[in-house]
């Protein structure tokens, strides 16, 4: 199903992980709302392969990757047209490119950078954009070098090269939540000295501003790193207890709402019996 | 009296109160506050305790609905609810994908406090730019379809569809009940 909304709504790294998360195959389009100088608008076109990033582009008319080829002046356009011709229908251009001796590994690797790790990360500091992901857009093999990226490296690309954190400080974890790990044993992704200082620090227990205070940070870098463990999926936030004042506990006991019927003072809820749970069933569906 | 306490929780503007007192055969006791900050433009009231609702279904059987607050800063009240808490629902808007991050993160403190089982139920969906149900799983973290708590549509106004969802939680709660017996 077509999933559309705002970027200010659910950021980037969010669906990014959203699509990686659920395999995703599709285009994903973000079109940038109006300049309010320019009044221009911007689409950017990224397209997914079982929820891996496997090209980019800003046109949907299949020869971005043939024109950044010609910029680096490897071969002219008309070409790498006519060569593009001579490729089976499900191969990457890149790859029959490469097939046939045009281009080296290492410019495809140049090309991929440039198509999508530039152009992708750029899009994390966008202040907000409409996104539409269509899972029925056919794969753009003219568009795709056959080389791939997961969702998760480019968003720690992107979020690591981030200058400007205002688009996404709404989603930023709490200064007082903890981390909690969310993999068995130690991460495999290549995490650089302070994600793996704060990564330590995933035990559930320790408030971010803390963390930030231990580990000598300032708390706002603190919830950058702790922002990038939560949307590459190693780690999530938990809210820890806020210390109740003494007058509002007494308050809000729940027991003093229970309207008559004897309370318990043990903690923990008391079982029910299944008889119980027949009757009330039975009740409920007299209301449905 | 035998009694069974379930939790209604969510972010802000979910339908807590709402799916409460649908189903509460008494007036719902509830200390709504006026709203402070964000929460303010969602609601102009908000609940800063909790609600409560019941229904008797029998001379010593009852049924306790209990809402969580509204706003996050009050996570200690939450603490206390749900320690007493047999199951709760989760409840999250459908067409507001801000929220569920929040969503997350209630949940992540809920678990952590307590094993009692939960389902989701997922009001708001019938409106426009509402995420279908597979998607609202990814985003509140469950890749795995068979792996996630059960998720239920609910119409938080209709008394029908509010006892459909407490009856999906009362079954799941006596599944895992049996399992466990």
């Amino acid at each position: 199903m077509t999933v559309t909304g705002y970027l200010a709504d659910f950021s980037l790294p969010e669906l990014f992980q959203l699509l990686e998360q659920g395999n995703k195959t599709g285009l994903l389009t973000i079109c940038t709302l109006t300049d309010t100088l320019t009044a221009e608008r911007f689409n950017h076109h990224i397209w997914f392969s079982q929820g891996q990033i496997v090209a980019a582009g800003n046109a949907l008319d299949q020869r971005g990757l043939m024109r950044l080829i010609a910029q680096r002046g490897w071969m002219g356009d008309n070409a790498v047209s006519r060569l593009a011709q001579t490729c089976q229908i499900n191969t990457p251009l890149g790859l029959c490119l490469k097939n046939q001796g045009v281009l080296t590994a290492e410019q495809l690797k140049l090309l991929f950078y440039t198509q999508v790790m530039r152009q992708v990360c750029a899009l994390f500091a966008l202040p907000d954009g409409w996104f539409q992901f269509d899972p029925k857009a056919p794969t753009p093999r003219a568009e795709m070098t056959g080389l791939i990226a997961t969702a998760t490296d480019v968003t720690l690309a992107g979020l690591r090269a981030l200058k400007d954190w205002n688009a996404l400080a709404e989603k930023l974890p709490d200064p007082s939540s903890a981390l909690v790990s969310t993999v068995e044993g130690k991460p495999s992704l290549r995490l650089n000295p302070n994600e793996w200082q704060v990564w330590e620090f995933t035990n559930g227990t320790m408030a971010l501003a803390d963390v930030a205070k231990q580990l000598n940070l300032p708390v706002a870098k603190a919830q950058q790193i702790a922002f990038r463990l939560i949307v590459t999926g190693l780690a999530e936030e938990m809210p820890l207890m806020a210390t109740p004042p003494t007058s509002s506990a007494n308050l809000i006991d729940p027991e003093s709402l229970e309207l008559g019927v004897a309370s318990t003072t043990s903690s923990g809820a008391a079982p029910v019996s299944n008889s119980f749970l027949q009757n009330l069933v039975g009740f409920l569906k007299g209301k449905v | 009296m035998e009694i069974m306490r379930l939790v209604v929780t969510g972010p802000v503007g979910a339908g807590k109160s709402t799916f409460i007192r649908s189903v509460s055969e008494i007036e719902v006791v509830d200390t709504d506050r006026r709203a402070t900050d964000e929460a303010l433009l969602i609601k102009k009231r908000t609940t800063v305790a909790f609600d409560f609702g019941r229904l008797q279904f029998g001379p010593d059987m009852a049924l306790h609905l209990y809402g969580t607050p509204g706003q996050s800063r009050f996570d200690f009240m939450w603490d206390i609810l749900i320690q007493k808490a047999h199951a709760y629902i989760l409840l999250v808007a459908a067409h507001r994908p801000h929220e569920f991050r929040e969503a997350r993160r209630i949940m992540m403190f809920m678990q952590q406090r307590s094993p009692v089982p939960m389902i989701i139920g997922l009001t708001h969906t019938d409106c426009p730019n509402a995420w279908d149900a597979a998607n609202i799983a990814l985003a509140l973290g469950y890749p795995n379809p068979n792996r996630r708590p059960p998720l239920v549509t609910v119409n938080a106004n209709e008394t029908a569809s509010v006892a459909q969802a407490v009856i999906a939680l009362v079954q799941h709660t006596w599944s895992g009940s049996l399992a466990t017996t």
